[in-house]
């Protein structure tokens, strides 16, 4: 064995940069305090008393003293040991005032506590909670089945997804130290006492909207008041609103609404030819299948019965359920080549239909612009149309029921183009941010979808020169791309509306 | 079996979040993170210096919130405060010596250093190896590092990075006050009458101070010179949007408006000031007309600000910084702050002062320690009495005392350039990201024979260069003081562990010391608080004198303490936690009285012409970015909390003209270089100029090298450029 080397002043050195010496020296001598210490700085931003009935407690920000410094954004995650990279809270920028009277205005923003909170109407599994008492609007962790659609519902961008959880977080406004008498992260790290605390009475605002190009404040009505003791300029807007940006691409839902729309057509054409009920059945349940994939938690979907009352995603489960009973009992009776299965298939039929529309009224009832009422069925019923009809022309050889499929579709194209020329001719459009999106960021995708569209009617064509099903089988494949390429471009450039941001990029 | 609950309002989700009392006075804290102990310590992001509680388990911080009786911060802290941990965890933290970017053990590392200095000090001669330091170590670092680069390694040139941003206030304060003395303390922002920010935007720069200004009750006029309209300009009762470089004929201007109207404080004059008369002869030239055709203002807006700063009734404070600073005629322009204030009595008094803040942790702690520009505590290299003080006090020969002063930065620069400097350490600053004329500067150094950097992270643009990278240890990781804006003195603890084998820097000189067989002056040199002691010796009897600090201990239980602060009591400024300084009208002068300075103003050497039309502005971007982003870059929440790429502020009547709209690309060319950044079509800029945040690594390709001739400060914040929109 060899002897240890001698010692070095290396050695020493990193043996004394591995001890830490801060206890021994320099602990603090603490009494187990009444009181925190920072009490004395947000006493006075925080109500005495707890709210009464009608009343609630909401965040106040005071813009005069936002100056900017985003504290209140660092103090939250620390203050509440969030993820890395997670912020319950955010701080944008409006910029105004003409080419004269330069104006900015920071904004701090978290969750607004809403009275009539778009997030938990949206939850299929009642995972929020609107504390009786005091209107903070909590999210219930474990309840959460990572369905996203309080993302989708939340006219402000405030619930996160959590990945690597598969649920989504967000603020509760600090409900136990406001519960202890102790001010929220935000509260207590502001250096300018900008956010307070205040007790206020339900259905006390009538502002239209909290700041320019937030949301109006109808759909949900936030309680967060801003206050501003200067004008805000008439062309105030939020730093980022001309930045363009692609939403999330959802693909099992792109999946899902393809698979299901396509089956609902089908199902409907299988009146005509029963033959179709089957092929309907696997579609539907690929479609069923592969919408799970987009659930962070899925094991606790069983519960989505408990937001019937008010969601619409609670509601499409259920009508999608009963869809796929019933489809499943008209392919049955389709292939024992019962009487009744007529009768099935028509239930089947509106059942299908039912479905389609809770799946259009999911994204109706986000109030995004882009997801209006008039587009959204007008896209989902008619790629259940045109679907069907393929699978038709398909099943039954019918040139005309592919002339019919090529010929709704690409009506349906010219009808979507147009609205699109008329939301981009006018800036103040509801949709003219979306469709620019589109228009900017997704061009490749709308060129896939016109190739698709053309190729597709070009096979049809080709139906009356072959004797063969390959034509109308690949008209239908390409029908497919172009619906894809369309929902695609549904959800990315279905432009989330949210409190003002700062300078991207 | 169990029946699953209908709805779960608990569970391992939801425990995650759970808060409990902290205790320690903390309030509710993240159950994961509740401590054990608690202790204090100063922030090392900027010079505001708060003090951060730090949340200990088991002697390690695993979290911080800031501390509610620091007598600077009062419970409050920016976000780079609250991440201050984050950037410790980094994972690309250097972890092992690198040579040539690869592993190798510290005797390796120090051996090949030592070899390679000595060879190029023989060949080359003394004058071939520079040190270019940091605002941003502990002072005893600083002060070891200059007196083991200068007297024991026969190191001539060194200079910080603190030249990038202090040292005009450094040679103004000087040169006026006869000692670097920034006369203030932060309660002045809280009983002033009339502010006045001189090119400074602390809602963004320094929120801390902000916060003092908001808790002044007094119902002050806040008065904010900058071409830009800075959130602190928005904040402020008004707005002054100068035209860019015509602040020193704004404040002459001034100055004649003061005089000519008997604004002034004659008494104050006769008694404390020097070189008055010239003075007011030589403003009589900057009339009305003439400082308005300089600075857009309007004569009545010209007016209102002289009337609110000559009201004897009030207490009016002068604050400037960066936009001051980097200047090429900075040195004067500070020195007309001075006047200002030293020509109406505002100094010495409450709510007073011709104050600069400072901007890096510790720039004022390199300002006294550094033996940069000069030896320690105000004293000079080239007097003899100077350097046989300092080598009676380190027990070192004093003919190891260089009779020289070092190059400037810019000198430096300019030496590795032209290939005279053929060694280069650089310790904690990141050069090619932070100096003007960036590109050049990396192409001089690959040139050169030996560059050394001794760095966090191996990974800044300037380490990447490094034959030999030392891993140094970070703020928390080791112990020493701290010198904040309003000369405090702050204690840093040892609150985590450094990776693998980082060392402190203070553990990096005492090996190289070993190394060079110099360890043997400086036996007495063995630990940061040993060096306290000496600093301590070095201070006494002059203005800065600290021998009375009772050690870390001291500065501890006191919360900090600001200079002067002796041992017998002689700096007569009590041992209250917020003192000033020139409360007797007695400067620290020859005579005693404070020198007006001044020039006259003078063009920008490289103007604007018609290929480059516009003025590229500089300056901070946001409060969440500290200068290069080496360290706040590696906390993903200040990473949110300002755009990744880099941004242009243009005003919509040059967006129009140039044919750009919002959000879109655009490049920006100067006479050195070009950028491409997205632009924020903005009239918070004035037409004719643009703002580009300094913490993008590319905007210094385009900055130009010209120098405040005094100090040597880089001007920032004038850079004739082009726009034009890219595709």
């Amino acid at each position: 064995m060899s002897e240890a080397a001698p010692r070095t002043l290396i050695d020493d050195l990193l043996e004394e940069q591995r001890s830490l010496t801060a206890v021994e020296r320099f602990a603090q001598k603490h009494e187990r305090h009444e009181f925190p210490a920072q009490e004395k700085y947000y006493r006075d931003l925080i109500p005495l008393n707890r709210p009464e009935a009608g009343e609630q407690y909401a965040f106040a920000v005071n813009l005069d003293t936002c100056t900017g410094c985003k504290a209140c954004v660092s103090a939250c995650h620390s203050m509440n040991g969030l993820d890395d990279d997670e912020v319950w809270r955010g701080v944008g920028l409006l910029l105004g005032g003409g080419k004269r009277e330069p104006w900015q205005q920071t904004v701090t923003s978290a969750c607004h506590h809403c009275e009539d909170p778009a997030c938990a109407n949206g939850c299929p599994v009642l995972a929020y909670e609107k504390d009786e008492e005091t209107g903070i609007v909590r999210h219930l962790d474990d309840q959460c089945i990572g369905c996203q659609y309080c993302v989708l519902k939340c006219p402000y961008d405030v619930p996160k997804y959590s990945e690597k959880r598969g649920i989504v977080r967000k603020c509760d406004m600090c409900h136990g130290r406001l519960a202890a008498g102790e001010a929220p992260a935000c509260v207590q790290a502001c250096p300018n006492g900008a956010i307070r605390i205040e007790v206020v009475k339900k259905g006390g605002t009538s502002d239209t909207r909290m700041l320019p190009g937030t949301f109006e404040s109808s759909y949900t009505r936030p309680t967060t008041s801003y206050r501003t003791s200067r004008a805000i300029p008439s062309d105030a807007r939020a730093a980022d609103s001309r930045e363009l940006r692609l939403e999330h691409a959802h693909w099992p839902l792109i999946a899902m609404l393809v698979f299901t729309q396509a089956a609902a057509g089908t199902y409907a054409a299988g009146l005509a030819n029963p033959s179709l009920a089957f092929a309907a059945t696997i579609l539907l349940n690929l479609g069923l299948a592969v919408s799970v994939l987009h659930l962070g938690r899925p094991l606790g979907a069983w519960r989505f019965f408990l937001g019937l009352r008010k969601s619409w995603m609670s509601r499409e489960i259920l009508a999608f359920s009963v869809f796929a009973g019933a489809g499943a009992a008209f392919a049955g009776a389709a292939f024992m080549g019962w009487e009744i299965a007529r009768m099935i298939g028509i239930g089947t039929t509106l059942f299908g239909a039912a479905a389609v529309g809770c799946s259009a009224m999911i994204y109706v009832d986000t109030r995004r612009p882009w997801w209006s009422a008039q587009m959204t069925f007008g896209k989902f019923f008619g790629s259940s149309a045109v679907l069907g009809l393929h699978a038709f022309a398909i099943a039954s050889k019918s040139d005309l029921a592919l002339t019919g499929a090529v010929a709704l579709h690409w009506a349906l194209a010219a009808w979507e183009t147009q609205a699109h020329l008329r939301a981009l001719e006018d800036t103040e459009h509801p949709a003219y941010r979306s469709t620019l999106t589109a228009k900017k960021l997704l061009s490749g995708v709308n060129e896939v979808r016109t190739v698709a569209l053309l190729l597709s009617a070009a096979f049809a064509g080709l139906t009356s020169i072959s004797h063969t099903r390959w034509p109308a089988v690949i008209a239908a494949l390409f029908a497919i791309v172009a619906v894809v390429s369309e929902r695609y471009v549904f959800f990315t450039a279905a432009s989330a509306p949210k409190m003002p941001g700062g300078v991207t990029r | 079996m169990t029946i699953p609950q209908l709805r779960k309002f608990d569970g391992p989700l939801t425990s995650e979040l759970v808060r409990r009392p902290g205790d320690f006075g903390l309030g509710q804290v993240p159950s994961a993170l509740a401590p054990d102990a608690t202790t204090t310590m100063v922030c090392g992001f900027c010079s505001t210096g708060c003090g951060l509680k730090i949340h200990l388990r088991d002697g390690v911080a695993v979290n911080l919130s800031p501390e509610t009786n620091y007598p600077v911060n009062l419970g409050m802290a920016c976000p780079k405060g609250w991440e201050a941990l984050t950037p410790l965890d980094a994972t690309d933290r250097g972890t092992t010596p690198l040579i040539d970017g690869k592993p190798a053990r510290w005797d390796e590392a120090m051996a090949t250093f030592v070899t390679k200095l000595r060879d190029i000090q023989q060949r080359h001669g003394a004058d071939s190896v520079a040190v270019l330091s940091t605002g941003q170590i502990v002072t005893e670092e600083m002060c070891f590092l200059g007196a083991l680069a200068k007297l024991g390694l026969g190191i001539r040139h060194l200079d910080s990075n603190t030249r990038q941003c202090m040292a005009t206030s450094h040679v103004a304060y000087k040169q006026s006050f006869g000692f670097d003395a920034p006369p203030f303390t932060y309660a002045d922002f809280e009983q002033s009458d009339v502010l006045v920010f001189v090119g400074a935007n602390p809602c963004i720069a320094h929120p801390i101070m902000w916060q003092r200004v908001l808790r002044n009750r007094r119902n002050p006029d806040i008065l904010v010179v900058d071409p830009r309209k800075t959130e602190t300009a928005m904040a402020a009762t008004q707005h002054f949007a100068i035209a860019p470089k015509s602040d020193l004929t704004l404040l002459y201007g001034l100055a004649n408006v003061l005089i000519s109207s008997g604004w002034i404080d004659r008494e104050f004059i006769a008694r404390s000031v020097s070189g008055f008369a010239e003075f007011a002869e030589f403003v009589r030239q900057f009339t009305t007309d003439k400082v308005c055709a300089a600075t857009g203002l309007r004569a009545d807006e010209f007016w209102q600000f002289a009337e609110l700063v000559g009201d004897k009734t009030k207490r009016v404070s002068w604050w400037w910084t960066m936009g001051v600073n980097q200047s090429h005629e900075s040195t004067r322009t500070a020195q007309a702050i001075i006047a200002l204030a030293l020509i109406t009595g505002q100094i010495g008094k409450p709510g007073t002062g011709a104050n600069s803040i400072t901007g890096q942790c510790n720039a004022m702690g390199s300002r006294l320690f550094a033996h940069a520009s000069g030896l320690p505590c105000g004293r000079d290299f080239l007097k003899a009495e100077d350097r046989s003080q300092v080598a009676g006090i380190y027990s070192i020969p004093v003919e190891r005392v260089p009779d020289t002063n070092s190059l400037a930065y810019d000198g430096i620069v300019e030496g590795v350039k032209a290939g005279r400097i053929k060694a280069l350490w650089v310790i904690a600053t990141n050069s090619v990201h932070s100096w003007g004329t960036s590109e050049d500067l990396r192409r001089a150094l690959e040139g050169l024979e030996l560059l050394v950097v001794q760095d966090m992270y191996p990974t800044t643009e300037t380490a990447q260069l490094a034959h030999i990278y030392l891993p140094a240890a970070g703020w928390g990781e080791k112990e020493g003081t701290f010198i904040n804006s309003e000369r405090r003195i702050g204690l840093v603890k040892k609150v985590r562990r450094a990776p693998g084998e980082a060392l402190s820097d203070f553990n990096i000189f005492r090996l190289l010391a070993r190394y060079c067989g110099v360890d043997g002056y400086f036996a007495e040199w063995s630990s940061p608080e040993a060096v306290f002691r000496i600093m301590q010796r070095l201070s006494r009897g002059t203005p800065c004198d600290i021998s009375g600090i009772d050690g870390y201990e001291g500065i501890d239980r006191e919360g900090g303490v600001q200079w002067p602060y002796s041992l017998d009591g002689a700096d007569s400024l009590g041992r209250c936690s917020e003192r000033r300084l020139f409360a007797d009208g007695k400067f620290f002068t020859s005579d005693g009285r404070a020198r007006i300075l001044f020039d006259e103003p003078r063009v920008v050497r490289e103007p604007t012409d018609t290929a480059f039309p516009l003025v590229l502005l500089t300056g901070r971007g946001s409060s969440s970015q500290w200068h290069t982003g080496s360290r706040t870059d590696k906390s993903a929440i200040l990473s949110k909390l300002h755009p990744s790429e880099c941004y242009v502020e243009i005003h919509p009547d040059d967006s129009s003209a140039l044919g750009i709209s919002a959000s879109e690309e655009v490049e920006v060319t100067s006479r050195l270089g070009s950028l491409r950044a997205s632009a924020v079509v903005t009239s918070t800029v004035r037409p004719g100029s643009i703002f580009i945040p300094m913490h993008y690594a590319e905007l210094n390709r385009l900055t130009a090298p010209e120098y405040d001739p005094y100090s040597r400060q880089p001007s920032y914040k004038f850079c004739a450029v082009a726009v034009r929109r890219v595709g």
